[in-house]
């Protein structure tokens, strides 16, 4: 039963899908007249060897045939037999296209990059679930007191602070400060001391700082979402049934109320899982991250386009899919959801 | 008018109007009350409007109060020391006033979050509205729209579209400019307000009230423009307040890696991006635009949520 | 003077509320002995639920309990830490609610709800719990119980929902069993069955009862005695023949008045009680219900008449029955 449910979820996120190859792949369409940087400036082109050059990349084809190629339509209609002569395989072979820089496949690319990426975002996710759960469960329980007040001012700095400020902020006192006065000081950047990658302490030490702002921007807002949940679930009957039943308040809090109160928040937290490859995309520019929100800086600065628009469409599959999973997680979670 | 008869089919509308006025004017007049009465929520958006008022003055005040051009180099005042006369939040590399650049920064910030905030109002308020007044298709295919804009990661797509956005043909839009970024901005955040209006649309179009005047034969557009729309701007008051924020955050950080406002114009996204080589011996060119940043920001959540409670308790928690 | 099994000694119940402290109990006496059911009547904020969830320890803060005892087998509740009375609570005193549907835990099978205070209270462990929440099921007349512990509340019936909740409360064998409005969330035909249930449960398992009600309809099945409470106090309590055959405050006389009855003349008007509960915050002056009152006299609205014995086993808090007047007679005149 939760099969067919997941299976309607993707049935329903396909048409989104293709959708938004199509906003992407028609941002790149409509900037093709210039889509190979420099091609018109370069003087020794005469203007029959730009058309050719396009001609070769398919780019003097209308919209629909283009994309189309891209999607790797043709390539499908080849193995049936229905399409003649050899063509490249496209998007439905997983087939993101070549860099413009430098020719190569831009999923390789990606996938050079993806396990950084996703080594940082989760570890700030799982730092901020950790510390955010407690905090809004003590402010719950304690509404009003000053650790509540504490709290609540605390979430509110950290959905207001630019994540690239504290960035520098941190770097400031933990690399630079604690360096200049000779302390023991963190890695203001980087994923690994040396090219072929540092011990494991080493690594360690350079994920402390970017898992620190990312994480406290995470717990800002998950805090606040705890806390409010779990005061609207401590407010229900059934907390009161638990409590007729004689249970300890520890059971009460944590077995009756936290359980219905995560529920919502695993929605919340799966809607934020763009944020699992995305949200991390400017604190890996300030701390020369290797992953992919800096490499879509790099590209675009290089003028690298078709891997920037692979690495959006790969992020955004990632997103659709992650919300795919929060629903279905969501459907495990909470009994009353009957995948319907 | 001359038909009588329109007049017969004019004056009910009228009084309903008269009375959905009276209804509407108590409601922004009690909103109004409660943002004044809280007192944090309400200095937060007086600090907010003295930004404004200093950023739209800045031309004035360089001129009178710090004598300094926000873009002209003097090079014997480098990496002046704050708290001097002359240079009381003291210069940066190229000896340009700190204090006058982050009030120019204050126009670029300020100008592109509200006009941003405006455009992702225009076109997520009527793709909303569009789509929770007719419902069926349409309903369908601008939803699914918005699930495609919103399923995008907002950074990739900005940081795609400020690339690209130069080539587009004829547009040209360059994140260099202010106005463009802003559409560039707008563009790519529109997708959540579009869902909340039409939420608040679906609702209200239940109410009796629009049932009565649609009986009475007000045509689609009458019962938009005149009757949902003055209903679902609570919603977008609110959803905007609590956006703007966001949004400045999201200009700044553009700028930080260099992909909006580019340099000589100031802007506190890249001081602080061009700060980061003086950190040895500059401290202040890295603290003074990001706080500049912070306390905008958290003045705004601050006042967003005060709004937000004003106006509708029922959105308590959206964010 | 024998002792009770449970003895409620003018407790009262108090709520800061911005206009001052509301006293939602105020000196409320009353006594349970084993095996017999109490029926406590009264409107929505006439203090009949507080007063219960005071003897439970569950007033939830702001609310305290201002004074007065509360004796369970003589030992006062209202002294225990929430430790000891975590020990009291669904092992010799259970309470049901309203509404089963929300207190129920939703993500939770009911088995495992229902097996907890076992698990709790006597250690069983997860399987034996689930065993006997099986057969407690079955002694509720849940159908299917084997498959049913296996259910999340949602998938229950509003009937069989408040057959797991009396499954929950009876599973320790509790000497106290309350009842909160138990049948008022569900369906007519559904209401006499749950009835029906806690009459059988009272008698089988000689479990003293606690029904809370606002229906007299309810209480006259079900009860030996019954507690009429009004803004915070009672007003009268009695062997529920007694009260029901010589109501002796104007409240009762209403409430009995506006209930249609097979045994009166068809052409009498049932008569709805006039006017609104009190405010709590602003309790009119004298007696509570002088407002209200068709028989007020001058002394209603200046002084607060004691609870004195009409009859020896009823008493009553009115001045106007206190002097000798009988309502029932009085009323066809009144109107």
């Amino acid at each position: 039963m939760l099969w067919k449910y997941a299976l309607r979820r993707i049935i329903v996120a396909l048409p989104v899908l293709l959708g938004v190859t199509v906003i992407t792949y028609g941002l790149i369409y409509l900037t093709a007249g210039d889509l190979v940087p420099g091609l018109q400036l370069n003087p020794n082109l005469r203007p029959e060897d730009i058309a050719r050059i396009k001609a070769n990349l398919g780019l003097d084809q209308p919209f629909l045939v283009q994309y189309l190629n891209w999607l790797g339509v043709p390539w499908l209609l080849h193995q049936v037999g229905l399409w003649p002569g050899a063509v490249r395989t496209g998007l439905l072979q997983g087939d993101f296209g070549r860099s413009l820089l430098d020719g190569s496949p831009v999923m390789s690319h990606i996938l050079e990059r993806l396990p950084y990426t996703l080594e940082l975002t989760s570890l700030a996710i799982l730092v901020g679930v950790i510390v955010a759960i407690p905090m809004g469960v003590v402010g719950a329980l304690r509404r009003g007191s000053p650790a509540d007040h504490f709290l609540t001012s605390l979430s509110v700095v950290g959905v207001s602070i630019p994540n690239f400020w504290l960035a520098l902020l941190l770097v400031l006192i933990f690399s630079v400060g604690a360096f200049q006065l000779g302390l023991p000081h963190l890695p203001s950047g980087g994923a690994a001391s040396s090219v072929n990658g540092g011990d494991v302490l080493d690594r360690l030490a350079h994920l402390v700082l970017p898992t620190t702002v990312l994480a406290f921007g995470y717990l800002a807002v998950w805090s606040r979402y705890t806390r409010s949940s779990m005061l609207e679930s401590l407010s229900q009957d059934y907390v009161r049934t638990a409590r007729a039943k004689g249970m300890s308040e520890r059971r009460v809090v944590y077995v009756h109320t936290l359980r219905n109160a995560v529920i919502p928040l695993v929605t919340l937290i799966g809607l934020e899982l763009p944020t699992l490859v995305a949200g991390g995309a400017v604190v890996e520019i300030v701390f020369s991250w290797p992953g992919l929100g800096r490499l879509a800086l790099e590209r675009a600065v290089g003028h690298d386009y078709t891997t920037v628009m692979g690495l959006t469409l790969f992020t955004a599959v990632l997103v659709i899919a992650g919300n795919l999973l929060a629903d279905v997680l969501y459907a495990v979670l909470d009994p009353r959801i009957r995948y319907t | 008018m001359l038909d009588p008869t329109a007049g017969a089919i004019e004056a009910p509308v009228a009084q309903s109007i008269g009375r959905a006025g009276r209804r509407a004017r108590g409601y922004w007049a009690e909103s109004w009350e409660r943002l004044y009465s809280d007192r944090i929520g309400f200095a937060c958006g007086l600090l907010i409007l003295l930004f404004g008022v200093l950023a739209l003055a800045a031309p004035l005040l360089s001129a009178v109060v710090t004598h300094h051009d926000p873009v002209r180099q003097n090079l014997a005042n480098t990496f002046a020391l704050p708290g001097q006369f002359t240079f009381p939040l003291g210069s940066d590399e190229l000896g340009r006033d700190t204090l006058t650049r982050l009030i120019y920064g204050a126009r670029v910030s300020l100008l592109v979050a509200y006009l941003t905030v405006i455009l992702a109002l225009i076109i997520g308020g009527s793709v909303g509205m569009l789509a929770g007044y007719f419902g069926g298709w349409l309903d369908t295919v601008l939803m699914r729209v918005v699930d495609m804009v919103l399923s995008i990661p907002s950074i990739y797509l900005l940081i795609l579209l400020t690339a690209l956005a130069p080539r587009i043909g004829p547009v040209s839009l360059n994140p260099g400019n202010p106005y463009s970024l802003a559409v560039i901005i707008a563009l790519v955040s529109w997708g959540s307000l579009a869902r909340l209006v039409r939420a608040d649309v679906l609702s209200v179009k239940e109410r009796d009230f629009m049932l009565a005047t649609r009986s009475l034969g007000a045509s689609n557009w009458r019962l938009m423009s005149r009757h949902l729309l003055p209903n679902v701007l609570a919603v977008m008051v609110v959803a905007a307040s609590l956006q703007v924020g966001a949004i400045i955050v999201t200009e700044a950080a553009l700028d930080f890696i260099g992909l909006g406002i580019t340099p000589p114009t100031a802007s506190w996204g890249n001081m602080l991006s061009n700060s980061q080589v003086y950190f040895y011996h500059s401290l202040w060119l890295v603290i003074l635009p990001g706080l500049a940043i912070f306390v905008t920001v958290l003045a705004m959540n601050v006042f967003g949520n005060t709004v937000r409670d004003a106006f509708d308790p029922r959105l308590r928690e959206m964010r | 003077m024998s002792e009770h099994l449970l003895q409620v000694e003018n407790l009262r119940t108090e709520f800061p509320t911005r206009d001052g402290v509301v006293g939602a109990v105020d000196g409320v006496s009353f006594y349970l002995d084993p095996g017999e059911t109490l029926g406590i009547v009264g409107e929505s904020g006439s203090g009949k639920s507080i007063t219960v969830l005071s003897i439970m320890g569950l007033v939830q803060r702001p609310g305290r309990i201002a004074g007065g005892r509360v004796l369970y087998k003589g030992n006062d509740l209202v002294q225990f830490s929430q430790e000891q009375l975590q020990e009291v609570r669904g092992k010799d005193l259970a309470m049901i609610f309203q509404d089963p549907m929300t207190s129920l835990n939703p993500v939770y099978r009911s088995g495992w709800q229902v097996g907890e205070p076992l698990r709790l209270h006597r250690g069983l462990d997860r399987p034996r719990s689930l065993r006997e929440a099986v057969s407690m099921f079955r002694k509720v007349g849940m159908p299917e119980p084997e498959q049913r512990v296996q259910s999340y509340p949602h998938e229950l019936s509003g009937g069989m929902r408040q057959r797991a909740m009396i499954a929950m409360g009876l599973t320790t064998g509790p000497s106290v069993l309350i009842a909160d409005e138990p049948t008022t969330a569900l369906d007519v035909t559904i209401q006499a069955q749950i009835l029906e249930l806690l009459k059988k449960v009272n008698a089988e398992y000689n479990t003293a009862t606690i029904l809370i009600t606002h229906n007299l309809g309810v209480v006259a099945g079900m009860c030996e005695r019954v507690m009429v409470m009004y803004a915070g106090r009672v007003v009268e309590e009695g062997p529920t023949e007694d009260v029901f055959a010589n109501p002796s405050h104007p409240y009762t006389w209403s409430l009995l008045r506006s209930l249609p009855r097979l045994d009166r003349d068809a052409k009498e008007p049932l008569r709805a009680l006039p006017g609104l509960p009190p405010d709590l915050t602003d309790l009119p002056s004298g007696c509570h219900f002088h407002p209200r009152c068709p028989f007020r006299i001058d002394r209603c609205v200046d002084e607060y008449p004691p609870l004195a014995a009409v009859l020896p086993a009823q008493r009553a808090a009115c001045w106007v029955t206190q002097a000798g007047v009988d309502l029932n007679r009085a009323g066809a005149i009144v109107g």
